[in-house]
C-alpha cells in the first residue's frame, strides 16, 4: 500500500503543513512592517503637529490672514508679514516656469520626434544630468558667474524697456527676482523636460502615421496631433515643475539679493519664502522671529501641498485619457 | 453622387487604362538586416481596384507601405529597388516623402480619425495644413462634398461640429476615407480597412470602394478572399517563403486568378489549403 | 525636386519647409539653452576648482576664519559621509518594510500610505529642517549631526519607498507564482526571494537618493549646524560638504573662501555624479544580464 496511508506518514505529513515557516516568523514580520509604517507616520505627524504649535503664536497675534497679507517684515519690532515673501516665490517660481517649460517642451519635440533613438538617449542622460547638480553649487555658480553675466543685460532692458513697461524697471544691483527665477528655471528643466518627454512618447502611433500618410511634416505631426494629445499631461509636468520651484532655497537664497520688501521691478531684489527662511533662521532672537520663520514655513507647506495636490489631480485624469484612448 | 475630380488639383490627366500608373521593379523592404518582402515586381493599372492577398506575415502591409513611403518611418527600415509613380523614382534623392504621400493616400486598418478635432476638421485640416484650401466657403465645400464621396454625409451633416470619436466603427473609417479623398490624390491605399469593421459596415466600405474606382485607383490589402474576389479587378498573391521574407507568387486579373491560377501555391491558398 | 516630379507630385511650399525647419532649429536651440549652464558649471569649477585640489585640501580642517588662506575640507567631507550613513541606516530599513507592507497590505491602508509618502517627497526640503528642527534639536536643546541625519533620512524615505515598491511591482511572474506555489510564508518569501531578486533595483534606489541627500543643504542649515572644526560625534553640531559651500559661498568677497568653495564644491558634484553613474549603470546591466 502507498506509504501516504501509513498513519506515521501522515503525522508527519501534517505537522509539515503546519510547520510552514513559522507562523511566528510571520507575525514578527507583520509587526515590523506595521511598526514602520507607525513609526514613519508618527514621525511626519509629530513633526507637523510641533511646527504648527511652534507657529501658533505668531498667527495667534496677527490672525492667520493678517499674517499672510502682512506686507511689513520687522524684526526688531516683532512686527511680522508674510506677503513680501509670497510675492517673490510667485515671481520667482513664474520667471522660472517661462524660461523652463518652452525649453522643456523643446527638448521633449527634439527627443521624441526630431532624433534618431541612438542619438536620442545620450541627449535624455545629459539633460538628466541637470538635476544631478546641487542646489548649492547653481546657488555659487549662479552668484560667481550669472549675476555679474546679466547685470548689463539687466541694466540695458531696465534703461530702455524698463521706462515704458512696468516690472521690468530699475533697480538693478544684480542679485534679482529675475537672476534667481533663472537658476530656478535651470533646475527644473531636466524633471519637466522628462515628464514632457514621456507625455510625448505616448502619442499613439496610429495617430503620428495619420498625419505623415496625408502628407504632413514632421512639425504638422507635432502640431495636429503630439501637442493637442499630450495637453493635459504637459499641465501636470508644469504644475509639477512649479512644485519643485517654489521648494528651491539655497541657489535662491545665493542670488536673489535678500531684501525683505516687494520689489517693484523682476530686476529688484527680494527674497521668497523659502530663501527667507534659511536666511533668517539661525540668527533670530528677537521677539517672535524663530516663530514667525516657522510660521512662514507652514505657508510655504500649505501652498507645497495645494500645489501637488492639483498637480497629482491632473495627472491621473491624464493616465484616465490615455486609458480610454487605448 | 458628386465624386471628386481625380488627380491632385485637377492638373493631371487620367492616366491612359492599359498603362501602369505604379510600377514596382525588384522591390525589396527590409527592418534594419531583416529581408521582409523579397523581389517584388508587378504594375498597377489606374482606376482599378487591385487587390494583395495572402496568409498572415506575408509581407503584404509592408509592401503597400512601401508605395506611399511610409515604410521607412520605422527607424532602420529601407527599401531597395524601383517604386514608379507616374513614371517618376518615387525613391529619388530628390523627391520629398510628404509630397509623395500627398498624391498617394492611405486608409489604416484601425481607423484613425484625429480625436481633438470635430467631424469637418478632420476632413478638412490636413488639406488645410497641406495648403490646398483657403477660406471658410472653399473649406465647407471640400467638407461635403468629401463626405459625400465617403457616402457619409447624410449621417453626419447635423453633427460636423462633433469629435471625430463619436462616430461608430464603419462611420470612422468612412471619415478617414474622407479625409483621404479631401487630399485629392491620385491613388488611394487601403491596408486591410474592414478588418475592424462588422459585416454591414464592411459592405458599405466595400460598396464605397467600387464607387471610388472610376475616378481613383485603388489598392487593397486584404485577408479576405471573399472581399478580394467580390470588389478587386486584379490580384496579387503573396506568400512566406522560407528566408522569413514575403514574395509575390502571382499576379493577374481576378477572376483568372480565383478560377484558374497558374501556380499551384495560388490554388492551394485559394482553396483553403492552407493560410 | 526633379523637374517632372514637381509636375506630377505636389512638394512641400518653401514657406512650409521653413517654417518646419524653424520649429527644429528652435527644438535645437532649447536644448543649448538647457546645456550650455551645465557645460558653463562644469568648466567653471574644473578651471577654478582643480587648482585648489590637493591631498591637504582633503585631508585638513578648514582654517576658523574663513578668509584666512589655507586648510582643507576633512570635517565637512567627514560629516558627509557619517551623516549621510546614518540617514541611510535609518532610512532603508524604514523604507523597504513600508514598502513591503504597501505590497502586502493593499486596499485602503496602502492607499493612504502612499499619499503620505507622495506628499513627504513634495515637502520642500527646508520646511523638513523646520520639521526635524522642532522635533529633534528642540527636544535635544543643541543642534547635532543626528538631527542633521535625520533629515537626511526623511528626505531619502519617500525615494527608498516608492524605488523598492516599483522594483517589487516588477517582479517577474514566475517568481511571484513560485513563491506562492511553494507555500513559503511572507517574511521567508520576501527575505529569501523578493527582496534578492529585486535587489539590483533597490540598491539603484538608494544610490540615487544618497546622491540627493549628499548635495541637500537646506535641511542641514537648523539640524546639524555645521562646524568649523572637525567633529565625528553625532551629538554635536557637524559640518558636512553643502554646509561648508554654502557658508564660503556667502563670504565669497574673500578669495581663499571663494577658493575654498569651489574646490568643495568640485568634490561634491564628482561624488553626486559618481553616485548617479554607479546606479545608472547597476540599472544598464541589470537590462542586459535580467538580473
Amino acid at each position: 500500500m502507498s506509504t501516504l496511508t501509513t498513519a506515521n506518514a501522515q503525522r508527519d505529513f501534517r505537522a509539515a503543513l503546519r510547520r510552514r515557516g513559522g507562523v511566528s516568523g510571520d507575525l514578527i514580520f507583520r509587526l515590523l512592517a506595521g511598526a514602520a509604517v507607525v513609526v514613519a507616520v508618527g514621525t511626519i505627524g509629530l513633526m507637523i503637529v510641533d511646527s504648527l504649535v511652534a507657529a501658533a503664536p505668531v498667527f495667534r497675534a496677527f490672525g492667520i490672514w493678517g499674517f499672510v497679507t502682512g506686507l511689513r517684515w520687522a524684526p526688531s519690532f516683532a512686527i511680522y508679514g508674510a506677503l513680501p515673501f509670497i510675492y517673490g516665490t510667485f515671481v520667482t517660481s513664474v520667471i522660472a516656469l517661462l524660461v523652463a517649460v518652452p525649453v522643456a517642451v523643446g527638448i521633449a519635440i527634439l527627443v521624441t520626434e526630431v532624433l534618431p533613438p541612438h542619438a536620442a538617449r545620450p541627449v535624455a542622460i545629459a539633460v538628466d544630468l541637470l538635476a544631478a547638480v546641487p542646489s548649492v553649487v547653481w546657488g555659487l555658480w549662479g552668484l560667481l558667474v550669472l549675476v555679474p553675466f546679466i547685470r548689463p543685460i539687466e541694466q540695458a532692458v531696465a534703461g530702455s524697456l524698463g521706462q515704458v513697461v512696468p516690472f521690468v524697471g530699475p533697480p538693478t544691483p544684480g542679485p534679482s527676482y529675475f537672476a534667481a527665477g533663472l537658476v530656478v528655471a535651470f533646475m527644473i528643466i531636466p524633471i519637466v523636460a522628462a515628464v514632457t518627454r514621456e507625455v510625448f512618447a505616448t502619442t499613439p502611433r496610429l495617430q503620428r502615421e495619420a498625419v505623415l500618410a496625408l502628407g504632413g511634416t514632421r512639425w504638422d505631426v507635432v502640431r495636429q496631433v503630439v501637442i493637442p494629445l499630450g495637453r493635459t499631461g504637459l499641465l501636470a509636468a508644469v504644475i509639477l515643475g512649479l512644485g519643485r520651484a517654489i521648494g528651491e532655497t539655497i541657489a535662491v537664497t545665493l542670488v536673489i539679493g535678500n531684501a525683505t520688501r516687494i520689489g517693484g521691478s523682476i530686476f529688484a531684489p527680494g527674497f521668497t519664502l523659502a530663501s527667507v527662511i534659511a536666511n533668517e533662521f539661525n540668527e533670530a532672537t528677537e521677539e517672535l522671529h524663530p516663530e514667525a520663520l516657522i510660521a512662514l514655513g507652514i505657508v510655504l507647506l500649505a501652498i507645497a501641498v495645494l500645489i501637488n495636490g492639483v498637480g497629482v489631480a491632473i495627472r491621473r485624469r491624464f493616465e484616465r485619457g490615455l486609458a480610454r484612448a487605448r | 453622387m458628386p465624386i471628386m475630380a481625380p488627380t491632385g488639383d485637377g492638373r493631371l490627366p487620367l492616366a491612359a487604362p492599359r498603362e501602369p500608373i505604379i510600377r514596382l521593379a525588384d522591390v525589396n523592404a527590409y527592418y534594419g538586416t531583416r529581408l521582409a518582402v523579397r523581389d517584388v515586381s508587378m504594375e498597377i493599372r489606374p482606376n482599378a481596384i487591385t487587390a494583395i492577398i495572402g496568409p498572415s506575415g506575408s509581407g503584404k502591409s509592408t509592401l503597400l507601405r512601401c508605395i506611399d513611403r511610409m515604410h521607412e518611418i520605422v527607424p532602420h527600415a529601407r527599401v531597395t529597388g524601383r517604386i514608379e509613380y507616374r513614371g517618376i523614382d518615387i525613391y529619388d534623392d530628390a523627391v520629398d516623402p510628404a509630397a509623395v504621400r500627398r498624391s498617394i493616400g492611405m486608409v489604416f486598418q484601425q481607423p484613425n480619425p484625429f480625436p481633438t478635432m470635430s467631424i469637418a476638421d478632420n476632413v478638412s485640416a490636413p488639406a488645410r495644413f497641406n495648403g490646398l484650401v483657403r477660406g471658410k466657403g472653399v473649406e465647407r465645400d471640400l467638407v461635403e462634398r468629401c463626405l459625400r464621396a465617403a457616402a457619409l454625409w447624410d449621417e453626419v451633416k447635423d453633427k460636423l461640429q462633433q469629435s471625430g470619436s463619436s462616430l461608430s466603427g464603419g462611420q470612422q473609417q468612412r471619415l478617414c476615407i474622407a479625409r483621404a479623398l479631401a487630399m485629392a490624390p491620385d491613388v488611394l491605399l487601403m491596408d486591410e480597412p474592414c478588418s475592424a469593421l462588422d459585416p454591414v459596415a464592411t459592405l458599405q466600405v466595400e460598396q464605397l470602394m467600387l464607387e471610388l474606382k472610376r475616378a481613383y485607383t485603388i489598392v487593397i490589402v486584404t485577408h479576405n478572399m471573399q472581399q478580394a474576389s467580390r470588389v478587386s479587378d486584379r490580384t496579387a498573391f503573396f506568400t512566406l517563403g522560407e528566408d522569413g521574407a514575403g514574395h509575390l507568387v502571382e499576379e493577374g486579373p481576378t477572376g483568372q486568378i480565383f478560377t484558374a491560377p497558374r501556380e499551384r501555391l495560388t490554388e492551394d491558398y485559394i482553396s483553403g489549403r492552407f493560410g | 525636386m526633379l523637374a517632372d516630379a514637381a509636375l506630377v507630385l505636389r512638394p512641400t511650399s518653401s514657406a512650409r519647409r521653413a517654417r518646419a525647419r524653424l520649429v527644429v532649429g528652435l527644438a535645437w536651440l532649447t536644448l543649448l539653452i538647457a546645456l550650455v549652464p551645465l557645460v558653463a558649471i562644469a568648466g567653471y569649477l574644473i578651471a577654478n576648482g582643480v587648482g585648489v585640489l590637493s591631498p591637504a585640501f582633503l585631508l585638513e580642517d578648514p582654517p576658523g576664519d574663513l578668509s584666512a588662506v589655507g586648510g582643507g575640507i576633512r570635517n565637512a567631507l567627514f560629516g558627509t559621509i557619517e551623516m549621510t550613513g546614518t540617514a541611510v541606516a535609518i532610512a532603508v530599513p524604514i523604507g523597504l518594510l513600508i514598502a513591503v507592507f504597501n505590497a502586502e497590505i493593499g486596499g485602503r491602508l496602502a492607499v493612504g500610505v502612499r499619499f503620505i509618502v507622495d506628499v513627504v517627497a513634495a515637502l520642500p526640503s527646508i520646511v523638513v529642517g523646520i520639521f526635524v528642527y522642532e522635533v529633534v534639536v528642540v527636544a535635544q536643546g543643541h543642534f547635532s549631526g543626528l538631527a542633521g541625519s535625520v533629515a537626511l533620512a526623511v528626505i531619502m524615505l519617500p525615494l527608498i519607498v516608492v524605488s523598492t515598491e516599483e522594483m517589487l511591482r516588477l517582479t517577474p511572474r514566475p517568481v511571484a507564482e513560485a513563491v506562492r506555489a511553494l507555500g513559503l510564508s511572507r517574511w521567508r518569501s520576501y527575505a529569501s526571494v523578493l527582496i534578492p531578486t529585486a535587489f539590483s533595483g533597490i540598491v539603484t534606489g538608494v544610490l540615487l537618493a544618497i546622491s540627493r541627500a549628499v548635495g541637500e543643504t537646506a535641511p542641514l542649515i537648523f539640524t546639524a549646524l555645521g562646524n568649523n572644526f572637525f567633529s565625528a560625534d553625532l551629538g554635536e553640531p557637524m559640518q558636512a560638504l553643502p554646509l561648508l559651500i554654502y557658508r564660503n559661498a556667502l563670504n565669497s568677497a574673500f578669495p581663499a573662501a571663494r577658493d575654498r568653495a569651489m574646490g568643495a564644491a568640485l568634490v561634491l558634484v564628482a561624488l553626486v555624479l559618481a553616485l548617479n553613474v554607479l546606479g545608472r549603470w547597476i540599472v544598464a546591466r541589470r537590462q542586459l544580464t535580467g538580473r
